[in-house]
């Protein structure tokens, strides 16, 4: 996934967790381009294994259990690129972010993206998408929702949201009208 | 072409400068036993030093003759074109102090008296045993080692190696390894002891002289603690249930399953190698090994440490689980060290890091690459 969309949100040598970090995409571009203290975190061996002869540093571990690790604000910026869906108990997973880190970004498919409605609509079965390939029995997103469901839970839990963006494609075009119907992904930038 | 190598031998400590050991006791002649893999390069930059485990020795890789049946106990990690790679490295392993291997220990003989040691040796720990080693990089003429590296006790070597010596590295490898024994793993020593102090052969350790030393206590030792190597599903995918031997109408009590042959096996080959007083001095410093040493929290005590470091753990090792390894890579995450941690597959539990598993070779791989550059 191309990161540079909300990299701008990131300070020059700022300490940065990657949650979900793979095989160090991000951090790689994060220590080429901001001189970032970078740290990763991901449940697979595979992908640690991939990460080590790159030099970087990844802790093997899971996203719902060894969060709280660390010291309050330990992280100038927490990244959770595209894997909350993914977690038992998100909103346990958000609070952690914004008790280590400083500030955080968020990211997930939107699920009242039109398309995703029309699917359900017309069609009368859950949807499939490029962002969302998988069958309903096998999909590893548990806790599906949309932009408005976040900005609801965002004011619930007194998070502030800082910035946003929305994009659409492959290409990852910005939109701006009507975001919880035309965007595909979103992208907040939150903070405590 | 069997690759060969040789055990050679320095005195470290002399009566001149003896060791002075954590306990205030000193030694006034300390001696290493130890082999080396590769050469060291000009700018003396790419030597790594391994600490061996408990029953381990400074014969890590090769052969010592073309006769030999086995290499050394970390062969599949050391050598040409493996982890530590012999045509890029200088690897270095020495015998600990209080080993049975070569270097001073309990059965070597006390210069002021003539006669070995036996329980007249000083109690020793893992910060003694890593002051010997030192030396021996000193007199290698190493100033600062690419990497050190070692699993369970070799690991709290290495641990205290980074703690007390933060300058003489760049990276450590802390495998199955933990900063405290756990209290079941105390408990297994523990027992292991008592075979041996309560074999009456052992004499109160001064058996050196007498035909009758306490061999049964040793294998006793032996067999209990290989059982806490091992992991649950190997140990049952291997024994099973299977029987050694036709069981006949007379009850044998020590060898019907094959797991309580391979037991005794594996006890009977032990008492060949190893000094029973050895084993007792090794464990204790094991199971008094505290990395927190007074401090508060581990973070705290591992302040000094510098190193890149990779932790290591295997899913199936009960003896030293993997929560015992988040807790050092935690603390070193905490003094924002640049650290990692991967938690292998595998289902042959703490004997783990000594079996030839590709994925842990990869981990090892791709680190010391990472180092070089």
């Amino acid at each position: 996934m191309n990161c540079s969309i909300f990299t701008k949100w990131i300070d020059q040598k700022s300490r940065v967790l990657v949650l979900g970090c793979g095989s160090g995409k991000i951090q790689q571009e994060l220590i080429n381009t901001k001189q970032a203290n970078c740290f990763g975190l991901d449940i697979s061996e595979k992908k640690v294994l991939a990460s080590i002869s790159k030099g970087l540093s990844v802790i093997q571990g899971d996203i719902n259990k060894d969060l709280n690790d660390y010291p309050p604000s330990f992280f100038d910026f927490v990244l959770a690129d595209d894997i909350l869906q993914l977690t038992i108990e998100p909103k346990k997973v958000i609070n952690h972010i914004l008790t280590i880190g400083k500030k955080a970004m968020v990211s997930f498919p939107n699920f009242a993206y039109f398309k995703i409605r029309l699917s359900i609509l017309f069609e009368g079965r859950m949807p499939r998408t490029k962002i969302l390939p998988y069958s309903w029995y096998e999909s590893p997103n548990i806790h599906l929702f949309t932009v408005k469901d976040f900005r609801d839970f965002c004011q619930a839990e007194n998070i502030k949201i800082l910035d946003h963006i929305y994009a659409t494609g492959r290409n990852k075009k910005a939109v701006n009208f009507a975001p919880n119907l035309t965007a595909e992904f979103a992208y907040f930038l939150i903070t405590r | 072409m069997k690759k060969l190598a040789k055990t050679k031998k320095i005195v470290v400590y002399d009566h001149k400068s003896p060791l002075l050991l954590e306990s205030g006791k000193e030694l006034s002649r300390v001696e290493l036993a130890y082999e080396t893999y590769g050469k060291l390069n000009q700018t003396c930059s790419n030597a790594v030093l391994i600490f061996h485990a408990l029953s381990g020795d400074a014969h890590a890789a090769f052969y010592h003759s073309d006769k030999d049946r086995k290499p050394g106990w970390w062969d599949f990690m050391i050598g040409p074109g493996k982890p530590f790679d012999s045509n890029k490295y200088f690897i270095i392993c020495a015998n600990i102090l209080g080993g049975c291997k070569g270097s001073t220990g309990p059965s070597s003989v006390n210069p002021k008296t003539g006669k070995p040691y036996g329980t007249s040796f000083p109690p020793i720990t893992i910060t003694d045993m890593i002051k010997p080693s030192r030396k021996l990089i000193q007199h290698l003429g190493i100033e600062k080692l690419l990497c050190i590296a070692g699993g369970s006790m070799g690991g709290m070597q290495a641990l205290q190696w980074a703690v007390s010596y933060p300058n003489t590295i760049k990276g450590a490898l802390f495998i199955a390894t933990s900063p405290t024994h756990t209290a079941q793993a105390i408990a297994f020593n523990s027992v292991g002891r008592y075979a041996i102090v309560s074999d009456p052969n052992w004499q109160k350790g001064y058996y050196y002289d007498s035909p009758l030393k306490p061999l049964i206590g040793l294998k006793t030792a032996r067999m209990i603690g290989h059982i806490t190597y091992m992991g649950q599903l190997s140990m049952e995918n291997k024994f099973g249930r299977k029987m050694f031997e036709n069981v006949n109408s007379h009850i044998d009590f020590s060898k019907e399953f094959e797991v309580e042959s391979y037991l005794q096996y594996q006890g009977d080959s032990f008492i060949k190698r190893f000094d029973p007083n050895s084993y007792l001095y090794i464990t204790k410093a094991i199971d008094a090994f505290n990395l927190y040493n007074g401090s508060k929290t581990l973070a705290e005590a591992l302040e000094p440490v510098q190193a890149k470091s990779l932790v290591i753990s295997f899913t199936s090792d009960w003896l030293y689980p993997k929560e015992e390894s988040l807790k050092i890579v935690k603390a070193l995450k905490i003094n924002s060290l640049d650290t990692t941690y991967c938690n292998i597959e595998s289902p042959f539990g703490h004997d783990s890091f000594l079996i030839d598993l590709p994925k842990f070779k990869e981990a090892v791989t791709g680190f010391l690459k990472a180092l070089e550059t």
